[in-house]
């Protein structure tokens, strides 16, 4: 074998390890095109779905477009009647406020009036609260006389209900004596008199009258009865005698009356049984028998 | 190696060490081959035609 075979088998060994490893390297790092490609495949069907989907999309959001479009357009005619309406409500409202404007220098006018009286007003307040001051010291003084008062005034009461009982005690005696001086004054045919009042009456509002001098009491304390009949029966068995009037006259138990005749005393009748138009008594102090005729009288 | 070399008495043993080197580069390329083979079906399904 020539040298130059060798040579050229030591370089073909050589170069084919050189190469077969440039080819092995490329290999074991080259791509997957296969996978890349299916990979590619993927991304061109999704975005076709994309883009379909989004053309669909574009689609209703025209529609949709066109829709909100026709409602805005409604939507600004309806704001363009309300600007109408509030242009004029403006218009109104800037003559409001005109007016307003005007009431309100008015009224500033008339609070500066009010002012002025308020500050009138807390001067007399001022004045009012002096007064009142006053008057309560004035007020504690007439409470403090209206204490001293009412405890007279108690102390008064007492003396008056003590009086009263008194005073009832002695319209008690005054009656039980009236009774008893009915009882023996109509035994001689006299009822007591009203006593002339001497206290005067006290009132509310009454005139003044003049004092008039009291009479005495002991000239005008018996009357006379005054009563007057006649002898209707006569019992001389029995010494009793009827008389032509009765209760309804005025004639009580125990009254004594007087029987003449004519200028002569005849005798006297002490009643015991009263009827309403006769009257029953014992005859006493007889001088002659009386007679049905006969007259009777409380008082000779 | 001429014949006129053997003649002139300069005789050489024959060596097998460049049949060895050239056996061993076809075994690199034959590998290679292999393996490029191998890489081709195992990502593209296929050895000589193009991928679908």
């Amino acid at each position: 074998m020539s040298t130059l075979t060798k040579v050229l088998v030591v370089l073909l060994t050589v170069f084919s390890i050189f190469l077969c490893g440039i080819v092995v390297t490329y290999v074991a790092h080259a791509d997957n095109e296969r996978e890349r490609a299916s990979n590619l495949d993927r991304q061109l069907q999704s975005a076709k779905a994309r883009q379909n989907a989004a053309v669909e999309s574009e689609e209703k959001q025209k529609e949709e477009v066109e829709a909100l479009k026709a409602d805005l357009g409604k939507q600004v005619a309806d704001l363009n009647i309300l600007k109408g309406q509030l242009d004029a409500q403006i218009d109104g409202l800037k003559r409001e406020n005109a007016q307003l404007v005007q009431k309100l220098t008015d009224m500033a006018a008339v609070v500066q009036t009010a002012n002025e009286t308020l500050a009138g007003m807390r001067d007399q307040t001022a004045v009012a609260e002096q007064e009142v001051k006053s008057l309560r010291a004035d007020q504690a003084n007439r409470s403090k006389e209206l204490e001293e008062t009412t405890q007279a005034l108690m102390e008064r009461t007492a003396v008056i209900a003590d009086l009263q009982r008194k005073s009832r005690q002695l319209i008690e005696e005054k009656q039980g004596l009236e009774t008893q001086l009915n009882q023996v004054l109509q035994q001689y045919g006299k009822a007591p008199a009203r006593p002339r009042i001497v206290t005067p009456q006290r009132g509310i509002a009454q005139p003044v009258q003049q004092q008039q001098t009291p009479a005495p009491v002991a000239q005008t304390a018996t009357k006379d009865i005054g009563l007057n009949g006649r002898v209707t029966q006569v019992d001389m068995k029995n010494h009793v005698a009827a008389i032509s009037i009765g209760s309804a006259a005025g004639v009580r138990e125990q009254m004594k009356f007087h029987v003449t005749r004519g200028d002569r005393w005849i005798c006297e009748i002490l009643i015991f049984d009263v009827d309403t138009d006769k009257a029953v008594g014992v005859l006493d102090l007889v001088q002659t028998d009386p007679q049905a005729g006969d007259l009777v009288a409380t008082n000779l | 190696m001429s014949p006129i070399a053997q003649t002139r008495g300069k005789v050489s043993p024959p060596s097998n060490l460049y049949t060895v080197i050239l056996a061993m580069a076809f075994g690199v390329v034959l590998a290679t081959a292999a393996y490029v083979t191998f890489a081709c079906y195992t990502q593209y399904r296929t050895i000589f035609t193009m991928p679908h």
